[in-house]
């Protein structure tokens, strides 16, 4: 239900470091509660697995559109919408690495 | 200590790897280019006055170096405008700007000054562009979390410069 997760890559910087780990809520809870703004984890069939913000939902056609904050994230804007089908959990803690 | 913890944990458990994914390695910015620009643009003024200062006959030889003077204030003006154009435009975004609600105002500065200082000979207002595109690479190192140093340049005219602190 809880899953430590560490970060890599610089998409998410300078809000999230390589090396910084989640807490990523798998709980049917949170996931019923994915938001415009907060940052999941999802299993992409290309990439893997991928930690990026929530641009925005369409709940009528099953996807949710992610997004990095560097100018080169690999995100909706590559790839397209997400299916919910491959959201993992949604990041309930950050731990960052000592700044 | 919360982050040793995770760490010692992950050494030991392994913990899967989310990509916060990148799809080159990094772009390069630097608003040093506008800043050594601006700072050309002061030099280019100051060596115009000299030159005015020390010729009482307008010669060929004090058109030839009045003009190459002009010639590069034009032109390290230009492009101090336009570095400072390609960082706002292909870096900075929208959380920069929310966390900086000065930057487009600022940036809108500079055009100004630049031009400003195109247009004249007026020191004050190419000082006043250097200050500027300062404050603007205060800014640029704010977003990527690196502190700044404030340091006189060792060339002239030595203004205060802003430099990442690395």
């Amino acid at each position: 239900m809880l899953q430590l997760i560490k970060v890599s890559g610089k998409s998410l910087f300078p809000e999230y470091r390589e090396g910084d780990f989640v807490l990523v809520a798998k709980i049917p809870f949170f996931l019923r509660h994915i938001r415009q703004g907060d940052i999941i984890v999802f299993d992409h069939p290309v990439y893997g697995l991928m930690i990026k913000r929530v641009e925005r939902l369409v709940p009528e056609r099953d996807e949710i559109y992610v997004i990095g904050t560097h100018e080169f994230s690999v995100d909706s804007r590559t790839f397209g919408p997400i299916s919910w089908k491959v959201l993992v959990g949604k990041v309930i803690w950050h731990i960052q690495i000592p700044r | 200590m919360i982050y040793k913890l995770a760490e010692a944990l992950d050494k030991k458990f392994n913990f899967d790897e989310a990509k916060a994914h990148c799809d080159i390695p990094c772009g390069i910015y630097d608003p040093i280019t506008a800043q050594i620009a601006a700072l050309t643009v002061v030099r280019m003024i100051d060596l115009m006055k000299e030159l005015e200062e020390g010729h009482a006959d307008h010669n060929e030889e004090y058109q030839n170096s009045m003009a190459r003077y002009v010639a590069v204030k034009e032109e390290h003006a230009e492009k101090a405008k336009h570095e400072i154009r390609v960082i706002w435009g292909d870096y900075i975004k929208q959380q920069h700007v929310d966390k900086h609600p000065e930057l487009n105002g600022l940036v809108h500065k500079i055009m100004q000054l630049g031009s400003k200082s195109r247009q004249t000979a007026d020191r004050d207002q190419a000082v006043q562009f250097v200050d500027a595109i300062n404050q603007f690479a205060e800014i640029f190192w704010d977003t990527k979390g690196i502190a700044i140093k404030r340091a006189k340049a060792p060339y002239k005219p030595g203004l205060e410069m802003v430099y990442p602190n690395l």
